[in-house]
Parts: C-alpha cells; structure tokens; sequence
C-alpha cells in the first residue's frame, strides 16, 4: 500500500540470503516484542529480588484494554497511552497489595504470590472477557510496508519502532534524570539512597508503573499482530520473559535488551532449521541452558 | 467460635442440598459430560457444553427418554488428563450416569475412556481425535472424525478437488495437528500430491513469521496447516499479510466464526474439512444451527455440533436399549444408525465414526458449502 520504506528489488526471491534476511528481520521484531516485556520484569528484579510472574497477566490486561479501547474511540493512537497508563496503576496497585506487605519475607514467599496473582489474572480475564479471546473490529496497521524487498504489516514495524522508541526514553530517564539517578541509586544501594533522602518506596511505585506500563504496549502490539486477545496470551511471555532476564544478567537492563534480541533471532532461525526436532518455545530454554553453562552469571553480570 | 457455627452451617446446607438433588435425581436419566469450562481450552468446551444442553433440552421438551428426563452432569476437565480421572470416577460412582461424554480434547478423553471402560459404563467421545481413545475397549465410541482420516480427507481436497500438486504442511504440535499430517502424507501420493515441506509450531505460538517467511521462499501451490481457530487466525493473516496468496487448506479446528473474526478478510477463501455444513438442507442440521443459535447467541460451530450429536446419540441408544443397563445400551449404541446434526452415526467393530466429510470454505464473512467427501475407503477407520 505505502512504499515509504521502499528500496530496489533486485534479489531473486530463491537465493538463501534473503531468506535469511527476512528470518533476521523476523527474530529483531519478536525481539522487540520480548524486550519490552522483559525490561519490566527486570527493573522489579533489579530493585526487589522479585520474580514478577503477574507481569504477564498486566501484558495481557494491556492488550485487552488497548483492543477495547481501540474498539470503542476508533483510535489506536488515544487508547495506547490511556491503557499504558491504567495498567501503570495497577501494576502500582499490585506492587501495594500484593508485595509491599511480604518484602520482608524470603523471595519464595512474592513468588508463590506472584504466581497465584497470575492465574487468577488469567482467570478473572476468562469470567469478564468471556473464554473466546476478542479481536480487533477493524484492526489498525495492518496495511503493508515494503522494507528492502520483504513485505511487512505496519504493525510488525510498529513494534520495532515503539518498543525502540519508548526503551531508548527509559534509557534516557534513567541516566538523565534526578529521578532516574534517585531510581538507579536505590536499586544499586536502599540504605544509601535513602540516606541521601531518596523515598524508596516511591521509586518502588514509579518502577512498577513504568515497568507495567510497557507490558501494557507490548501487550498491544502483539494482539495487533496475532489480532487476538485471550485470556491466557501472558503464558508464553510469563515464563520466556523469565528465561530473558536469567540470561541477560538477573536485573542487568542492557543484559535484558540484548538477550531479548537474540532470543527473538535465535527462535526464528530455530524454528525453520530445528523445528523438526525442537519446540519453539523449548530453544529459549536450551539457549538459556548452553548460555549458563559457559558463562552461569548470564550475559552480562547481574546486580 | 463463631466462625466454626458457619462451617457448621454451610456444611450443614451443602449435605441437605446434596440429599434434594440425590432424592430428584431418581426420576431422571443421567449424563455425564466432562468439556473444559476453564484454562486455555474453555471456549471449545463452552461451545461443546450449550450444544449438549440444547441436545438434552430438546429431548426432555419432546417426552425424554423411557419415560424419564434427561440430566446432564457436567464437570470442568480443564482440558487436563489429570483432572479427567477423578471426575470420570465422580460421573461413574457418585452420578450414576447412564452414558459418559467427553466434550474434551484428546488428553482427558484418552484419560477417562480407560476408567469408563473399566467400569464397563458406555462412553463417546464427542470430537477429541486420538486413535488410541476408542482402543480403551467396547464401551467406548467415537461420534467425530479420527485425524487420520480427516488428514486423508484434507488430501482428496487439495489434490483431487482443487487439483494443486506442491504442498507445504504447517503442522500443530500435539496429537490433533500430528495425525491429521500423517493422515494427509498417507493419502498424499494416491492424488498425486508432492509435500515439499513441513514446519511444526506449538499450541501457545500466536506469531509465525518465520515460518510465514519459509513458506514464502517455498512457492507452493496450497498449504495444508493444522490448527485450532486462536492458532489458524493468526497463520492464515500473517501469510496473507507477507503476500502469499496460495490456497490453505485447514480442518474443524478452524470451524469457528471465532476464525473469521481473527483472520479478518485473510479468511476468505480458506477452505477446511469438517463435519458440519452449515448450508445444509438436512432438517436435522438445519434446526440445530437455528436452535443453536438462538440458546447460545453466537454462531454454531463444529465442537457444539459434535456435543450435541454425541447427546443424541447417546438419548437414542437407551431408547433403543429399553432400559439403562449398560451392557444394553453398549449393544444399541454399537448398531445404531441415526441421523443428527453432523450426518448419519453409525459405528465400525471399533466405536468409530463412519460418515461423510463436509468440506466448507469461507466467502462473505461466513462458512459456506464447498463439497461434500464421501468415499468409504477414503474415510475409512481403523477396525482394531
């Protein structure tokens, strides 16, 4: 439809090379989908030692909210924010009932939390949204790009393109800002900063609102590429999101991103080349398992 | 203390409610249905669960059976092999039922077929497709179609009726997606059919654009893709999105408006086999999808239409028995020939299915009538 991406056409379609490039562009944009999942899992890692499993389940709300939204305004432009936004609180709601009151039990006690929260998400999801998934009553995005001789839906350079966009501005807030310098001075030392006058528990609240906020457009940009929301789209990010941050580095941002990517390229090659033999879902966790085993702090250190 | 009183109390109430329905259930005739009401499977096993009720409200509202109502008990199985024992126990010990249902997928059909069995309390699977369900023994039927031979049937289709020679499979990992591929690569050489590739994705996977991106450099003439309808909407508009314009070919997992609605116009022109027509101008059919319709308030699909078959199956076969023994109603089940709402049910030495293959294509936001695949020993089910 557009051609603003538009570049010369000059490979023969059979030569493996473009193969190989759309399997790239491919694994860059599950990439995508992944990191911007992960990075909220990581930031409540990195400042909680909490393994937020219920983070899939506001990716899910996400992309229930957006796909209504977007239903009822026309507007995928007006409800992407409104949704980020009231997943963002919740995210905080949670964080306040669900984990303030056990941080000072081990990390099994949030876990055990965190998953029964999880499951109910999914369940709750099932009795108000009903057990059939929703789709999108005119999906936006869906016309078709051409990018380099491969033809791509709007949406899939949409995730690319927001999930940079909104990780470059978290990188930016983080080194940039006075709230992000108080932020990243909490996660590294609590006592420290908040000595210096640092409210850790308002920092706690800003992480789960940002953190959950980006599940919530991950969760968008995802059901505009399946255009299908279901009660139970967070299973595969909840325990994927989980093998991303182990290998990244527990609680290692930049870790995360990079171990996004290349979960995201490895499952695309792996999927046509050892698909025969080995379950999509099943790479994350062999790439995890020979990533541990030459370097067991992960990609990068963890905090 | 005061808590303990209300223990005592709902307790108390949940014992006197258990003895009321106990005292009314004497004068009924019991079913047992288990279909997945929550987890990942819920919306088949709703769709599966209203199409037996409608089948059990239309036989109570015309006189029931033997002179007694038909009730049905139905249980949660989550789709899980796990959960499916205990209840098919429950159904058997507690219930009473007569006949069993499962309204299930193959996992916790397979599960409960063997404790049914034991208990030598008939049994029919609904639309779970598992070879190994009706081997559990003689008490245990199979009103829908065996993968195997829907895989069969999906290549008449694509090699006989649509005349296309080159084909990629795209197959479900689990036992729907992997016999329905083997049924197709069995029969693939009889119609003259090439498989040049075949790719597998899992149950959860939403997103296939590497596959997409295979099939594409591929250049097949059809795609022959196992799937469910949250799995084959998102396939088949991902495809159509990344260009590829070949014909796919899929199969009753498809059979849902819910494929429509996700696929969008991408759906159009998918064709699939199944065991519904929906333009049929059979009464017992047409009556359901009107029924169905108008109880549910959605459009019918092929998993209410095998509960509601399996249901009147069942109803007949203790007509016929005259009485609820079991071993009775085995022997009526074993030679009835019944026509309902997916075809005429009739059983082979094994308890399966042998009836024709409806195969519908979707034109105008709909499902339509494409043909109809009725070739014995095409279709024909294993008898041991």
């Amino acid at each position: 439809m557009t051609h603003r991406w538009r570049a010369v056409q000059t490979y023969p379609e059979t030569i493996y090379s473009m193969l190989w490039f759309e399997l790239l562009i491919q694994g860059i944009i599950h990439g995508s989908m992944y990191a911007i999942i992960a990075v909220g899992l990581s930031l409540v890692y990195g400042l909680l030692r909490i393994l937020h499993v219920a983070h899939a389940g506001l990716f899910t709300l996400g992309g229930y909210l957006g796909l209504l939204l977007t239903n009822a305004t026309g507007s995928l432009i007006l409800a992407t924010p409104v949704a980020a936004a009231v997943v963002g609180v919740i995210g905080m709601i949670i964080y306040r009932v669900c984990y303030h009151p056990i941080l000072d039990q081990p990390p099994y006690v949030a876990l055990i939390a965190s998953i029964g929260l999880f499951i109910a998400m999914e369940e709750i999801y099932r009795l108000i949204f009903g057990p059939y998934g929703l789709s999108y009553a005119r999906p936006p995005l869906q016309f078709q790009v051409q990018f380099f001789g491969i033809q791509l839906r709007a949406a899939e350079v949409g995730m690319v393109v927001v999930s940079t966009v909104l990780l470059t501005a978290l990188s930016y807030l983080s080194q940039k800002t006075r709230l992000g310098i108080a932020w990243r001075a909490t996660v590294d030392d609590p006592q420290m900063a908040a000595s210096f006058g640092i409210d850790a528990v308002r920092v706690r609240y800003l992480n789960f609102f940002i953190g959950s906020a980006l599940a919530a457009v991950g969760g968008i940009y995802v059901s505009l590429l399946s255009n299908l929301v279901e009660p139970t789209m967070g299973g595969v990010p909840s325990y994927k999101a989980l093998a991303i941050i182990v290998l990244g580095g527990l609680g290692n941002l930049k870790g995360t991103l990079i171990a996004a990517l290349l979960l995201g390229i490895v499952e695309a090659f792996g999927t046509i080349y050892i698909g025969q033999w080995l379950d999509r879902d099943a790479i994350a966790f062999a790439l995890l398992i020979v990533i541990l085993m030459i370097r067991p702090q992960g990609l990068f250190a963890g905090r | 203390m005061k808590r303990s009183w209300i223990i005592i109390g709902i307790s108390m109430s949940l014992i006197l409610g258990g003895m009321l329905s106990a005292s009314m259930a004497a004068d009924t005739i019991k079913i047992g249905f288990h279909a997945p009401q929550t987890g990942f499977a819920a919306s088949d096993g709703k769709s599966a669960t209203i199409g037996a009720e409608l089948a059990v409200e239309q036989i109570n509202a015309a006189g029931g059976v033997l002179d007694k109502k038909l009730e049905l008990v139905v249980y949660d199985d989550q789709a899980k092999p796990a959960q499916a024992i205990p209840i098919a126990n429950k159904l058997i010990g507690q219930d009473k039922v007569a006949v069993g249902i499962s309204g299930s997928y193959s996992g916790a059909t397979r599960s409960a077929a063997g404790v049914f069995q034991e208990a030598e309390i008939p049994y029919i699977a609904a639309y779970a497709i598992h070879p190994d369900i009706t081997r559990a023994g003689n008490y245990v039927f199979r009103t829908s179609f065996l993968g195997e031979v829907e895989g069969r049937a999906g290549a008449k289709l694509v090699g006989d009726l649509l005349k296309k020679k080159k084909v990629v499979i795209i197959t479900l990992q689990n036992d729907f997606g992997k016999s329905l591929a083997a049924g197709f690569k069995n029969a693939a050489k009889k119609f003259g059919v090439t498989v040049i590739n075949e790719y597998q994705y899992s149950i959860k996977d939403r997103q296939f654009g590497a596959i997409v991106a295979k099939v594409k450099a591929d250049k097949p003439e059809a795609i022959y893709a196992s799937g469910y309808f949250f799995t084959a909407g998102p396939l088949v508009s991902q495809l159509r999105a990344a260009g590829v314009t070949v014909p796919v070919i899929g199969q009753e997992g498809y059979d849902s408006q819910n494929f429509i609605e996700i696929a969008g116009k991408a759906s159009e022109g998918v064709i699939i086999t199944t065991s519904l027509d929906r333009d049929s101008k059979v009464p017992e059919t047409r009556d359901f999808i009107t029924a169905f319709e108008k109880k549910a308030g959605f459009k019918v699909d092929m998993v209410a239409a095998s509960g509601h078959t399996a249901v009147k199956v069942a109803a007949a076969a203790i007509a016929k028995a005259g009485s609820t023994d079991p071993a009775k109603i085995r022997d009526a089940l074993a030679a009835i020939k019944l026509q309902v709402s997916t075809g005429t049910i009739q059983f082979n030495a094994l308890g399966e299915v042998m009836k024709a293959v409806q195969v519908q294509v979707v034109k105008d936001g709909n499902w339509h009538h494409f043909a109809v695949i009725d070739d014995p020993d095409l279709l024909k089910p294993p008898a041991r």
